[in-house]
Parts: structure tokens; sequence; C-alpha cells
């Protein structure tokens, strides 16, 4: 459902006023909570593109924050001025999703996800187990240098930018096609739609910003391993996000990022909760897939058809 | 030449537990097209169960198989009932909801035995646990030996009741077509519950089975499904004697590259990863479908 | 829709904290530990253990700080194994709960990923939780208890050189190294090849090996040990495949003179799970409860009447760095920061729970403590065989196989 623009102007603002404004009025604490919720926004609405506009759903994008922060981190410990790190670390992880997806992408569906799981893992076991990467050590950015402030900046800023960058995609007709892709892709090749084509670029471009945000990731915690960016259990939160907040739908992953985000705070702060945060993200995604495919937009949309349905004269979508 | 021998052998025992592994994945599959990545939380279930009823009953893991496989199966069928029967149904596509939901489901039996059992290292202990037996020159333990005869009665068991009996009948006629084994007065939804509680039975021995052979946590299971994976689909997926071959070759390939080849073995799970994509991608009707594509070009020369 | 959308606000807004009220009469230490999670086991362990030490040193009246008496304020977060967490929450230990210092961290990576932050803000950080070198000599604000495991390899290989030197194990002898693709395995394999590069002809790695953590099955990597067909045995392995490891050794039929799993040995829960097959296992550590210095008993007694457990090597050491830290604070004679990091630069700890009695730092902020061996003996006895003087019962080697 495409809404008009100046509404999406609207909550486009919002989040940039709440996201760049908070440094003056926020302590430190809340502002790292910020960071991650950013961090969360770019990773969902990045996987989104592919996943859930174009229904192909990877279950190994780690691979890509992996790939992105590893790059910083080397480049920056040759000399390189982090920021400046940004963009190749961005171009290396578009490199591997076209090398990941010429193959993968002949494969429909489950397929691909599994197939995904493989390279993920993959991915992450030969981090581990070579040398220059630091092997299981990990690696450690070079010292000085670090501000918080601008950390904080880079990634509100790339948060906003992969949103946008989303939304113009969608209102395209790559997103059209995607949409095409994802509903049926025989007919959409049947349409001339080169699907293979759409689907790599759509992975490329989520890819690159993922890359990038990667990199943000080494800048802001210095110290990086295979077990913290290339996990699993990453994989699946970057997934979980927007299939809880709305799969294919501009602002769930949006959603989902802040709801996944918020809960982990929550989590943390209550000891009895602590225990059972698989309960809580397992029994989400079950709850989501048998009563609510389209996630939390899907059961505020159909709270306003009930609605408009008992109020037929305020009827609006 | 005996080196061979050892690695043939090792191979073979090592297929058996594999395949009850995947046996479970490949009922389900075949008759539900659901990829249920619940498995590997099953099989960790069914090993905590059997350490419970170790501890406080005193019963052998293997004599306990008589309790929790039907008690699994009982699980299963709840579960398909409950949950799974609520999914649509994607004609013949596997769906992705439902790998999800699972998956879900999967998470949710983690911090079940989380919340029962604690986070702890377990394993069971038996008198029999640490003795072995001496074949062609290496020693097997007895535990691995025990599970080769469980896996190898459990696939005759499996293949008697596919052929012999009327279920086994309408499990297969579900698994080629489930629109026209309807249309011969299969009642399918029947039938799908009793795939999803043979499913999850299997899961379950395969889970018992494994407690007498490793030490477990509630993370149990994970590179145990994806190894699953890669033998069903090596195998051609929802062909049952496929898993066999499929089980085989793989535990081949594990065993050969760690016997004659330098590479770590630590890189083993990247093989195992490396050969599923493979196959995805080269042959994803498996391999007898490959073999057969092969013999019959060879035989229209 | 507008509503949905606008919800991001007051979510956003929700995650503002309320900021702690600052006493003035309290001595703040902070403490991010993984209390769930993956490293719960260890990381419960230590927040029993360092909650106990502050609660000692409040009993008996407080710190004295410059003249004053002054109680311990203990803020105690968890990570949830979380490594970035872990980050995010030390910082905030510095910047909203204003800790004098810092103590806590479990793990190579935890740590490892909350060394970089003492850095920063100038508070010194003392942990119990990591041996690897690779996170000490960095700042001069990150102190570690526990000493290398380059060491812990050392030590167990002059314990087997002692062993030679004394008849029970005949020169040359070869060992096949079998360590974890962790940290803590690269730091153990590096000890081991270090100590047999300055002692050649004496000793041989003829087989080198790398494993994947909770691998499934060990057959092939130690068919690969028996052809390789080395004298002694040494590995380095979490619990869970230490467990699978040693099943699969017995199981295959394989005897080599001597076995070690590193660390790992003496373990509960791995004398339930393997019986009779740990038997003279040998293993090295950070600490022993068999330790015949006074204050180990006393400590032993004291731990147990306030827990009702017996202390284990991670109980024992998180709860003496905690202490070393409170009296570095009170011998700094201040809350100043810098103050605090020189004087636990220049701590000489006495009558320490630790090898060797006397607790210090060294040049790169890490302790270098002998090491303890033990050795599992039938019946599920243990003795500590190494340092010579401090031994309980004497060494088996090599292992009597029937």
């Amino acid at each position: 459902m495409k809404a008009p623009l100046t509404r999406s102007l609207v909550w486009f603002g919002v989040l940039a006023a709440g996201l760049l404004g908070a440094p003056a009025a926020a302590e430190r604490g809340t502002l790292n909570d910020l960071w991650n919720v950013a961090f969360a926004i770019v990773l969902a609405s990045a996987w989104n593109l592919l996943g859930g506009f174009a229904g192909q759903i990877s279950l190994g994008y780690s691979a890509f924050v992996g790939i992105g922060a590893y790059t910083t981190v080397l480049l920056a410990m040759a000399g390189w001025n982090p920021w400046l790190t940004l963009p190749v670390a961005a171009a290396l992880a578009v490199a591997f999703s076209v090398i990941i997806g010429l193959p993968t992408f002949r494969l429909r569906g489950p397929y691909f996800s599994i197939a995904t799981i493989g390279v993920g893992e993959a991915v992450r076991v030969i981090a581990s187990g070579v040398e220059f990467t630091g092997g299981s050590s990990g690696l450690r950015m070079p010292s000085g240098g670090f501000n918080f402030i601008s950390n904080y900046y880079g990634m509100a800023v790339l948060a906003l930018f992969t949103v946008a960058v989303v939304f113009f995609i969608h209102h395209d007709a790559f997103g059209l096609a995607l949409d095409a892709i994802r509903q049926d892709i025989d007919a959409a090749e049947a349409l001339g739609v080169q699907s293979t084509r759409y689907k790599l670029l759509a992975h490329a471009v989520s890819a690159a910003l993922v890359g990038a945000a990667g990199g943000l990731f080494a800048m802001n915690f210095q110290y990086i391993s295979p077990g913290s960016v290339f996990d699993f259990r990453l994989s699946l939160s970057i997934v979980l996000m927007p299939i809880v907040g709305g799969i294919a739908t501009l602002v769930g992953p949006v959603l989902g990022a802040v709801l996944f985000s918020y809960l982990q705070i929550k989590l943390l702060a209550s000891p009895a909760l602590r225990d059972s945060y698989l309960f809580i993200y397992g029994g989400l995604l079950m709850a989501v897939m048998l009563f609510e495919p389209r996630g939390m937009v899907g059961l505020w949309e159909r709270l306003v058809r009930l609605r408009s349905r008992q109020r037929p004269q305020a009827a609006e979508a | 030449m005996e080196k061979l021998a050892g690695v043939l052998l090792s191979s073979l025992f090592a297929a058996g537990l594999y395949a009850t592994m995947s046996y479970g994945l490949a009922v389900i599959y075949g008759v539900m097209r659901i990829i249920n990545l619940a498995h590997a939380g099953l099989m960790m279930l069914a090993a905590y169960v059997t350490l419970s009823l170790n501890t406080w009953l005193g019963l052998d893991p293997f004599l306990s198989l008589l309790v929790v496989a039907p008690l699994f199966f009982g699980i299963g069928v709840v579960l398909d009932l409950t949950i799974v029967r609520r999914l649509p149904r994607g004609g013949n596509a596997p769906s992705m909801q439902s790998l999800l939901l699972l998956f879900g489901l999967w998470l949710v039996l983690q911090n079940l035995a989380y919340l029962v059992w604690s986070g702890d290292t377990q394993s069971i202990l038996t008198p029999y646990t640490m003795t072995s037996v001496h074949l062609l020159g290496e020693s097997y333990g007895v535990p691995l030996l025990l599970v080769f005869g469980v896996s190898g009665l459990s696939l005759v068991g499996l293949d008697l009741l596919l052929r012999r009996t009327f279920l086994g009948k309408a499990i297969r006629a579900v698994t080629q077509n489930r629109d026209a084994a309807r249309l011969s007065g299969v009642n399918a939804d029947r039938i799908s519950a009793v795939a999803f509680g043979l499913g999850t039975a299997f899961a379950a021995i395969a889970g018992t089975m494994m407690s007498t052979l490793y030490a477990f946590t509630p993370d149990f299971g994970r590179s145990f499904l994806l190894k699953a994976f890669c033998i069903i689909v090596l195998g051609g997926l929802g062909s049952f004697t496929g898993v066999a071959v499929g089980a085989l070759v793989l535990a081949l390939i594990e065993n050969v590259f760690a016997a004659y080849t330098p590479i770590p073995t630590s890189f083993q799970d990247a093989i195992s990863f490396s050969l599923l994509v493979l196959v995805l991608v080269a042959a994803p009707n498996g391999l007898p479908a490959l073999f057969r594509g092969f013999s019959r070009k060879a035989l229209a020369r | 829709m507008k509503v949905l959308r606008f919800l991001a606000v007051p979510a956003l807004a929700g995650l503002l904290l309320a900021p702690p009220a600052h006493a003035q009469d309290v001595v703040r230490i902070g403490a991010v530990l993984p209390v769930t999670g993956k490293e719960s086991k260890i990381g419960s362990a230590y927040k029993q253990a360092t909650e106990l030490a502050v609660k000692e040193a409040n009993d008996a009246g407080g710190l004295t700080v410059g003249g004053k008496k002054l109680k311990v304020q203990l803020t105690l977060l968890d990570d949830t194994s979380d490594a970035a967490k872990s980050a995010q929450l030390v910082e905030q230990l510095i910047t909203e709960t204003k800790v004098h210092a810092l103590t806590g961290g479990y793990g190579s990576q935890l740590v490892q990923a909350q060394s970089v932050v003492p850095e920063r803000y100038g508070v010194p950080y003392v942990s119990a939780g990591a041996g690897a070198t690779s996170i000490y000599g960095r700042s001069k604000w990150v102190f570690g208890t526990l000493s290398p495991v380059e060491h812990l390899a050392r030590t167990q290989m002059e314990f087997l050189q002692d062993l030679v030197a004394g008849g029970k194990l005949k020169a040359p002898l070869s060992i096949a190294l079998i360590t974890e693709q962790t940290e803590h395995g690269n730091d153990y394999a590096k000890g081991v090849k270090d100590y047999v590069a300055a002692h050649p002809g004496a000793w041989s790695v003829p087989l080198e090996q790398k494993f994947e953590l909770y691998a499934p099955d060990f057959r092939p990597l130690l068919g690969r040990v028996q052809a390789a067909k080395a004298d002694l045995f040494m590995a380095d392995a979490h619990l869970e495949d230490f467990i699978t490891m040693q099943r699969t050794y017995t199981q295959m039929g394989l005897r080599n003179q001597m076995i070690t799993y590193g660390a790992r040995g003496a373990d509960e829960a791995a004398r339930k799970a393997l019986g009779a097959a740990t038997d003279y296992i040998f293993a090295s550590g950070w600490w022993s409860d068999l330790l015949p210095y006074p204050q180990v008993r006393d400590f032993d007694a004291r731990y147990k009447a306030a827990t009702g457990i017996a202390p284990q090597w991670y109980h024992a050491m998180a709860y003496e760095t905690t202490r070393a830290v409170l009296v570095a604070i009170e011998r700094a004679g201040s809350l100043e920061p810098e103050k605090i990091r020189a004087a636990l630069a220049a701590l000489r700890l006495e009558k320490s729970i630790v090898p060797g009695g006397v607790l210090y730092f060294t040049k790169t902020g890490q302790a270098d403590l002998p090491f303890v061996v033990t050795q599992n003996k039938p019946a599920g006895k243990v003795d500590l065989v190494w340092p010579k003087d401090a031994k309980t019962g004497d060494p088996i080697a090599p292992i009597p196989w029937k």
C-alpha cells in the first residue's frame, strides 16, 4: 500500500528529528540505545529490500556486517581514515553479494534461505580460521580518534539514508519489478522482468548499506571478532525485525527495529525476563506467522479496517 | 588398505547416525513440503527427556526409546493439529511461513530447556558408554554400534511401513501428488498429522541416541540440523532411501577428507555447507536424480 | 497509518533513562558480567564471588580512604554474554553511575570488548575473566589477574620436563597438540610450541590441529591423532568438547603416556559424564582449593559458610580480584582515578589466596603468577602435583593403561 507523499515525508521528518536532535537533549546511555536503534533500522530496512519487497528471504546477512566491519578495521590498521573506509566496506559487501547471488538466486523460496544459512556459517568458520583476519581473536581498531558523537551522527545519517533509498526504490519501476518478483516470479518473467538481474541489484544495494553499517559498528566498538559480527543470531535478528514489524512495507522494518531495541533494554532491566528472551523472540515469530503474517503493520491495517467498517463516513486508508 | 577399510567402516557407522537424524526431516518435507527447523529443538528436547528418565528412573537410553518415540509421535501430532494446520497450504511449493513458524518454535523449545534443565552441560553415562569393540583393527565404541543398529532397524521399519501398509501407501501418494491422492480418497489432512508425528518421533529417536554419544546443552542440534539438510538435499528431497544414500555420501566425504587430506577438521562444517550450496545449485533434485539423468543419457546413446 | 508512525516517537522517548543519584560518601565499583546467556554458568559464579568480596569489606566497616571510613557500593550489570552490550554497559557505568573503578568481564571476547572503554575515560579496570595476552599492554588503565594462557601451557611443559628428569617419562617425547579455534586455544598452542622450540631434541610436535567449538564428531580428528602415534596428548577445550572428545578417545582405544585438556580435568561435570575415563588426566589452572596456604583454607571455609558451595577457581579469582581493587583504593588513600591506577600498578597483595601467595601485576597490567597442576586419581580423588612445594600427592606418569 503506497501512502501519499506528504504523509511519508511527515513521518520521515519525525524520525529524522528524533534521531538527529537527540544528542542535544539525551544522556549518553540513551544515545547508546538510539545508536543501537539506528543500527537496527539500517539492517532491517536494507534486508527488507531483498527479503520483503523481492520476497527472497536471506538468513545470512551477518556476512555483510562482518565484511564491512573487517574491511574498516583492516584499512584503519593500514593507516586509512576510518570514515574513508566506509565506501570500500560497502563496495566489498556488494562484491560478495554478487558472488553469492549468482549461484544461489537460481534457487527458489526456502531452498534459497537454506543456502544462505550455509553461506553465513561458512564465512564465519573461515574468518575464524584465517590469519590475516586475526583468527578467532578478532581485531582492534587503532587507538585514538574515537568520537562517539561523530559515530552517532554517522549511524543516524546512514539510517535515514537507508530509509530514503528504500523509499525511492519502492516508488520506482525497480520497486515494481521487485513486487512482481515477490508475487509471482514466473508471471513476472513472462512479462519481461529479468528477475535475476533485479534480485542481484536489490541484493547489492542492501549489501552496500549493511556493509557500511558494519564499518560504523567497528568504529563504535573498536573491537570485532568472528563471534560478534559473523554471528548467526545477528542474521536472525536482522530477519525477525522486519517480519515482526511488517514485511514488505516501508515502516515495518523501522517499527520492528524500535520494538526489538526496546525489548533488549527492557530485558536487561528485568531479571525475570532475561532468561526468557528466546521465548519472546520465538513466540513473537510464531504469533506473527500464525495470526498476522504482515506483522505489526498488518495488525494496524486490520484495526483500521474494522473501525472504518463501523464508521463508513470516516473511512480512510 | 587397512586404513581404507577403517575409513569405510567409520563412514558407515557415522552414516547410520546421520540417516536417523535426517529421516524426520525427510518425512515431513516429503508429505507436507514443510522444512521443519524445529527439528533441532525436538532432537534436543528428546535428549533432555532421555536424560531425565535416566536420572530419575535409571532407565537406559536405548530402552527409553520405547517411551520417548511414542511420546514424541503424540507431541508431533498435537503440534500439527494446533499450529502447523493453521498455515495456508502452499500447494506443492514449500512455504516460507512454515519455515519461519517452526523456527520460532525452535527458539521457544530452547528457552523451555534452559528453564527446566538449566544451561549446564549434560551427558549420560552408562556402564557400556566407554566400552568398545574391535573391528578390522580399529576400536569402535559400543554406543556407536548400538546407534547404528537402531538406525538400521529404523530404515527397515520405515521401508516396511511405506511399502507394506495402507498408511505407507497413502503417505507415498500424498508425497507424490497431494491433490491426486485426495481424489483417490486419501484423507490428506490426517496423513499430514501422521507424517508430522512420524517426523517428530524420528527426531526424538535421533536425539535419544545422540544423548548417548555427545554432551549437550539447549543449543545442541544446530550443526546437526544443517548436516541433515545437506543429506536430504543430497538424497533428493522427499525420497527415503535417498536419505540413506545422502548420509553415506556425506559421512564418506568427511572421513575421507579427514584421513587423506591435511585440511583442518575445523573446516569440516564449512565443507558440508559448501557442499549443501553446491548441491542445491547444481543438482537440486539430489544425487539419485542426477544419476538417473546420467544413466538415461548414457542409455539414449 | 500516521498514528502508527508516531508511535516511534514515544517509543524513542521511552528509552530515556532517569539519571541515578550520586551519594558522596561511598566508593562506587562497577562490574559487567555475563550473568545470563552463553557464559552464564561462570558469569553468575563471578557475580556471586564479587558480591561476597564487597559484602565482607562492608561488614568490616568499609574502606579507610584518606582517613574516612567509606562503604562500598557495587553496581553489577548483566551483558547477557553479548560483546557489544558489554562495552556499552561499561560505558554507562563510567558516564552515568560514575564508578571509581571497574572489575568484571568473563571470557576473552567480552573482556576484549570491555577493555577498549577504560582508556577512553581514564578509569581503572581490573578483570578476572581473561588470560589472553593480546588484551593487556595496550592501556595503562587495564589490569588482569589471570596469568597468560601461554604460561599455563609452559607450566605444564615444565611439569612434564620434571617428570622426565625424575625418570618417570623418557625423552625424547612427541606431542599431539589439539586446540580449540579460539584465542585461548591459540595461546595454549603457542605456549607449548615456544617451549618445544626452546628445548629442541627433547620435544617435538608432529601433529597440531585446531577444532571448532562444540564440534559434533571428533572421530576424524582423533583418527589423525591415532595415526600420528605421539607420546603425549595435549589439548585445550571447553567443557562440552572435553567430554565428547575424551569419550571418543576412550572408545577408539587411544593410549598416550599422558593426557591433558589444558585447564579441564577435575571438573565435577566431567567426572560425572566420563567416570573412570578421567583418571590420570592432568590439568593446569589459575587456582585450586588444594593449595596448602592457611589463607586458602580460611577462604574456603568462609566461602562455604557464606554461599553453601565449595569455591572453584573462578569464584576464587573473581573474589581476589575484587579484593585487590578495594585494597588498592585503600592504599591509594584517594578516589582519584590516577591515584587508584598507580596503586594497582604498584600493588603487592600479601597473604593472597593465589598460587605463590602474592598478587601483583606486571608492566603490561596482566598478572604473571605461578600456575598449579592437578592430576585426577582413581575413585574421584584429585591431587595437586605442582608446584612441588605445594603438592598433596605424587604425579603418576606414564598413565598405567591396562
